[in-house]
């Protein structure tokens, strides 16, 4: 037996665990949770190009290819960018390819038919793209016209109107020159050895992403985008804000005509052809929505980069134009159709995987068979238990005393409730934390601390203050899941020196959904210790199976852990020379376990929550089994260890069970969750009880009470 | 089963949305729940084992019950008197216009008992023994009619038959004085209740393992469902007054149960690890003993188990119409003791019910009006 325990500890060592609580699937559910994950898709892509590009067309990645290609890109950028903006604001600017154009061409009239300084042209290019981008603003924001059908009408017009002009002032372009070193350096420089429109368009970025992402107006333009009447009822001014955006949008474009106009010194009828197209495609592969809201100033620029990648390598490769246009329309397509259907469907696509059974490694069960000499056998010892309270609590999942012999329950209404008098029949709430209040324990000053799932490890003074020991841990540094909140601290207790560990079950689900953690069957849980004295909380034991019950040993020095989905209870080591070493103490339970308490004996009371039932038992050998029926079963007929039945275990310090309280159909005490002994007395909870139930030891040390045990008389050193 | 039949199945709910998928139905309507099986009041003593009963022309209540036939009498049924004894249990129970009892018997056939106690066997039909004999019934003309429900499988074993997801029933015939014994159909899943129409024009009969309640023209012997996806696994037919019939139902359907009959794998092993009282199955009674399975919906919350939680047992007996659909019902729900419906008669006292869960015998002096 002794080495068969051997073996079984060495099992739960932490790389183990650490195993037991990965997979594919998992991983994956956990990364789609994740708001950067997304861009990480066309991020991928991109440098896919890069690399295929790099390894197909000679001297591709070499610096001077890589500066160039910058120079080519920036202006598209710009176009880029502009369109982002408007998709985030819920419109569209179909025309930022034409005014592209007309900035394009009032930056060579401004230079060379006005012959304006360099310092004036610029400011009434961007001006000229301002006015543009107001029109359209005007339109959609104070007529309410629609965007797709107000920028394609500006962009025929503008079209037009750019083609007429450039057939009036090609030749008179092409024979003048302008004799500007600032235009010059405009066309040629370098910024810090970045090609200047590259460098501008980096500087652009930076403050279009902190005005998105920080500034009111950019969380404005957002909201808009998400849901226009919701913004609207919140108060944010949606016609000024629209007006603005296509300002914003004409302007950025005006920066890539500027900077084409210093690049080409000509112009044609076909700059900017089709770049509205272009840049759309680029923004929505890059993960900007097409329904408004959503979108970064990163991820228009992953996407406008691929599609520059895309038309330049080709072209480069000697593909025609013309098969460009047609790949690039079938990835607007394809981007098109993710976009939507991601967007709607993320969430149940998430939910779908979430979930990610695994077989759970349970020792046999004993029998339990009546009348047998087993330890475990049934019998009928608290049926007959004396009710205190009975439909005056909701769930009491753990009960104490204190030293004045009144009767503590924590209840699922958020209450710790309190009986008192000779036979406990003066009810009263002593406090009201929230949550749901489970396990409790009095530390030397008598304070009462409770875990509470959902919030975390709470006190109450004497008085009846409540205060917040402590809602935090720290961060596992290799997990996604930001794990550094209490989910759900289920059972604590309190060790010599003021040290309080706790459980904390799951990491993955909730209070309702503990279920699921069950039937996942993985090491989700955690053991926590917070000190008073440095007022500072770490993880002690992660990627636990379901820790429950926690008991620090009479003699300090350990602390005992039940695992509610491994149906064991470990020792931890916390001092001496096995010092956060692990093992087993409790290996073959019949049940799932929950409470674990001090007995006046020197022994230990467990309390089992439910009964392994053969086919329980063989669902969690089967992880396909439990994950199709989560998936294709109600939540309510999901098969379920045997919860209508209560019984309380006491075993020993070498892990001897000695004998077993039952109630085997629950008819008192049915999801039997803490016992606590107090004066000759055990004192029993339930998760869904209307009843704190007692029942009379015999033999027990009449004198004996928990607080004496811990902090009095009857500690046992 | 792998990956690939999972696959499949997907698909064909993707492609084809409409094609049956045997959904459980939900009760409501007609089958509204009430308590009224629970509100019945018991006839005498607990019958271990009693499954059939069915009323004599002279007001008596014939009733089979473990190896026996008792004879049930007076008012209330109070009077007991043991009609006759087998060495198997005693199934589906008719009378023959000749006078004569048939009784089913476990494992070895139809026995034709006569006022003088006086027996005739018919144990086998074209050299297939008649060992799950579940239902009898006489047509008009005299011509005998019994269901056999699995020929691999006695009735005491109808759950390892629904796990083992067998198609193994019979419905044979034969002539007064069981001449020229022959099959009719073949291939049945588990035929359970037999009855003929008040017209005498055709024999209704139910398939428990695929919910199914179908009706046999005798004069061409065509088949046509009547009712292919019923709440719960139907047993026995009676005849009720002003046309239509009672239909039993020994257990209803649970979605955990369905899964586990599709999950082949887990199946098989729970076949065959684990012992039948404690599988996930439908059950005639619920034991409440911890070692059975239980689902999350079952739990007890402040000391009450809610009626409507997924049931391992339950007691269901509904009242059909003409053209099989159900006109009302008597429930007994989780919590219930009346649950295990194996067969219903109405006599002159009133409803007599066969809670077969319970052991008893139910008397409804209303006869199941509403």
């Amino acid at each position: 037996m002794s080495i068969a325990r051997v073996a079984t500890s060495m099992d739960n060592g932490f790389a183990t665990r650490l195993r037991a609580s990965l997979s594919p699937r998992l991983l994956l559910s956990e990364l789609l949770l994740k708001q950067w994950f997304e861009p990480v898709i066309p991020f991928t892509v991109m440098l896919a190009l890069l690399a295929w590009f790099s390894a197909t067309i000679p001297n591709y990645a070499g610096l001077e290819n890589l500066l160039s290609l910058m120079r080519l890109y920036a202006e598209f950028g710009f176009v880029a960018l502009a369109m982002a903006f408007s998709l985030i604001s819920g419109g569209i600017d179909l025309s930022v390819g034409a005014i592209f154009a007309v900035c394009n061409f009032a930056m060579l009239y401004f230079l060379y038919v006005l012959d304006l300084p360099v310092w004036a042209a610029v400011p009434a290019t961007l001006a000229v793209g301002a006015a543009i981008g107001c029109v359209n603003g005007l339109l959609i924001g104070y007529l309410k016209a629609r965007p797709f059908l107000t920028t394609l009408v500006t962009l025929i017009i503008l079209r037009a109107s750019v083609n007429l002009l450039n057939e009036r002032y090609a030749t008179v372009f092409a024979t003048n020159s302008v004799d500007s070193d600032v235009w010059d350096f405009f066309g040629e420089g370098y910024v810090l050895g970045v090609p200047i429109n590259a460098a501008t368009l980096i500087v652009v970025l930076l403050v279009g992403h902190l005005f998105l992402s920080r500034s009111r107006f950019g969380w404005h333009l957002t909201a808009i985008g998400a849901n226009r009447k919701a913004a609207r009822h919140a108060g944010i001014q949606v016609e000024r804000m629209l007006l603005f955006t296509y300002v914003l949008s004409g302007m950025l474009c005006a920066f890539g005509g500027v900077f084409y106009a210093a690049r080409q010194t000509s112009t044609d009828s076909t700059t900017g052809v089709g770049w509205e197209f272009q840049a759309l495609t680029a923004v929505v592969l890059g993960g900007v929505s097409l329904s408004g809201g959503k979108g970064t100033v990163w991820r228009a620029m992953i996407g406008g980069i691929i599609i520059f990648l895309l038309t330049n390598g080709l072209v480069r490769m000697g593909i025609p134009g013309y098969v460009t246009s047609g790949a690039i329309g079938l990835i607007l397509l394809a981007a098109v159709g993710v976009d939507v259907k991601w967007a709607k469907n993320r969430g149940k696509a998430i939910q779908k995987i979430y979930v990610n059974p695994a077989r759970v490694p349970l020792a046999a069960a004993p029998s339990l068979l009546r009348g047998s000499s087993s330890p475990y056998a049934q019998n009928d010892r608290l049926i007959g238990a004396e009710a205190i309270g009975l439909d005056q609590v909701e769930g009491p999942e753990d009960v104490i005393l204190d030293r004045q012999d009144r009767l503590y329950g924590s209840t699922r209404d958020g209450n710790i409730i309190r009986f008192s008098g000779p036979s406990f029949e003066q009810r009263e709430v002593f406090a009201h934390i929230g949550g749901r209040p489970l396990g409790m324990q009095f530390d030397r000053d008598e304070n009462l601390i409770v875990a509470v799932a959902g919030m975390g490890v709470y006190g109450i003074r004497p008085n009846q203050e409540v205060y917040k020991v402590t809602d935090e841990t720290n961060r596992t540094w290799y997990k996604l899941n930001d794990d550094s909140r209490l989910r759900m601290a289920d059972d604590l207790d309190i060790a010599p020196d003021g040290k309080i560990y706790f459980s904390d079950c799951t990491t993955r689900y909730e209070m309702t959904t503990n279920s699921l953690d069950i039937m996942e069957g993985r090491p989700n849980g955690r053991v926590v210790c917070y000190d008073p004295a440095t007022r500072r909380t770490w993880t002690v034991l992660n990627h636990f199976y379901f820790p429950n019950g926690i008991c620090v040993s009479h003699d300090g020095r350990s602390l005992l852990i039940a695992s509610t989905s491994l149906c064991k209870v470990f020792r931890l080591w916390l001092g001496g020379p096995d010092k956060d070493k692990l093992e087993v103490v409790l290996d073959e339970i019949p049940g799932n376990c929950d409470n674990i308490n001090r007995a006046s004996d020197g022994n230990y009371w467990l309390a089992l929550v439910g009964i392994r039932t053969p086919a329980f038992d063989l669902a969690m050998r089967k992880p396909g089994f439990r994950l199709r029926m989560v998936k294709q079963v109600p939540t309510d007929e999901w098969l379920a260890p045997g919860l209508n039945h209560g019984c309380v275990l006491k075993f020993t310090e070498r892990g001897e069970v000695l004998e077993s309280f039952w109630d085997p159909t629950g008819i008192s005490h049915s999801t039997l969750t803490s016992m606590r002994e107090h004066k000759g007395y055990l004192y029993l909870g339930g998760l869904e009880n209307n009843r704190i139930g007692r029942v009379k030891l015999e033999g027990a040390d009449p004198s004996w009470t928990g607080y004496e045990a811990y902090w009095g008389s009857k500690q046992r050193n | 089963m792998g990956f690939f039949t999972y696959f499949l199945r997907d698909m064909e709910q993707i492609l084809f949305p409409n094609r049956e998928q045997h959904a459980i139905p939900s009760m409501d309507g007609a089958l509204g729940p009430n308590d009224r099986l629970d509100a019945c009041t018991p006839i005498g003593e607990p019958l271990p084992g009693v499954d059939d009963a069915l009323a004599a022309g002279d007001g008596a209540l014939y009733v089979s019950a473990g190896k026996q036939v008792l004879r049930l009498s007076g008012e209330g049924f109070a009077e007991r008197r043991v009609f006759a004894e087998f060495d198997g249990n005693a199934g589906g129970l008719a009378f023959h216009p000749d006078g004569s009892l048939l009784v089913c018997v476990s494992g070895q056939g139809l026995v034709a008992v006569d006022g003088n106690g006086k027996q005739t066997w018919l144990n086998q039909v074209a050299d297939n023994p008649l060992n799950c004999l579940t239902a009898v019934v006489v047509g008009r003309d005299g011509t005998i009619f019994a269901a056999n429900g699995s020929s691999r499988n006695p009735p005491e074993d109808w759950c390892v038959d629904l796990m083992q997801k067998n198609r193994l029933g019979r419905l044979v015939t034969c002539g007064p004085g069981f001449a020229q014994p022959q099959v009719v159909l073949d291939g049945l899943h588990y035929p359970h209740g037999l009855a003929i129409a008040p017209d005498g024009g055709s024999l209704w009969f139910t398939e428990s393992w695929n919910h199914r309640l179908s009706r046999m023209a005798l004069r061409d012997r065509k088949v046509a469902v009547v009712n292919g996806n019923l709440p719960g696994y139907p047993a026995r037919l009676a005849p009720a007054r002003g046309g239509g019939f009672w239909l039993s139902l020994f257990a209803v359907r649970t979605h955990l149960v369905e899964f586990v009959l599709r999950e082949d794998d887990f199946r098989e092993e729970m076949m065959r690890t684990i012992e039948p009282a404690l599988w996930v199955a439908p059950a005639l009674a619920t034991t409440n003993h911890c070692l059975e399975p239980m689902q999350f919906g079952s739990i007890k919350a402040l000391g009450i188990q809610k009626p409507w939680a997924p049931p391992r047992s339950y007691g269901l007996l509904v009242r059909i119409d003409e053209d099989g659909d159900p006109v009302r019902s008597l429930h007994s729900r989780v919590g219930g003791h009346h649950h295990g419906i194996t067969a219903a008669c109405e006599t002159a006292q009133g409803l007599v019910i066969v809670s077969k869960g319970s052991g008893r015998l139910l008397l409804d002096r209303s006869g199941g009006r509403p």
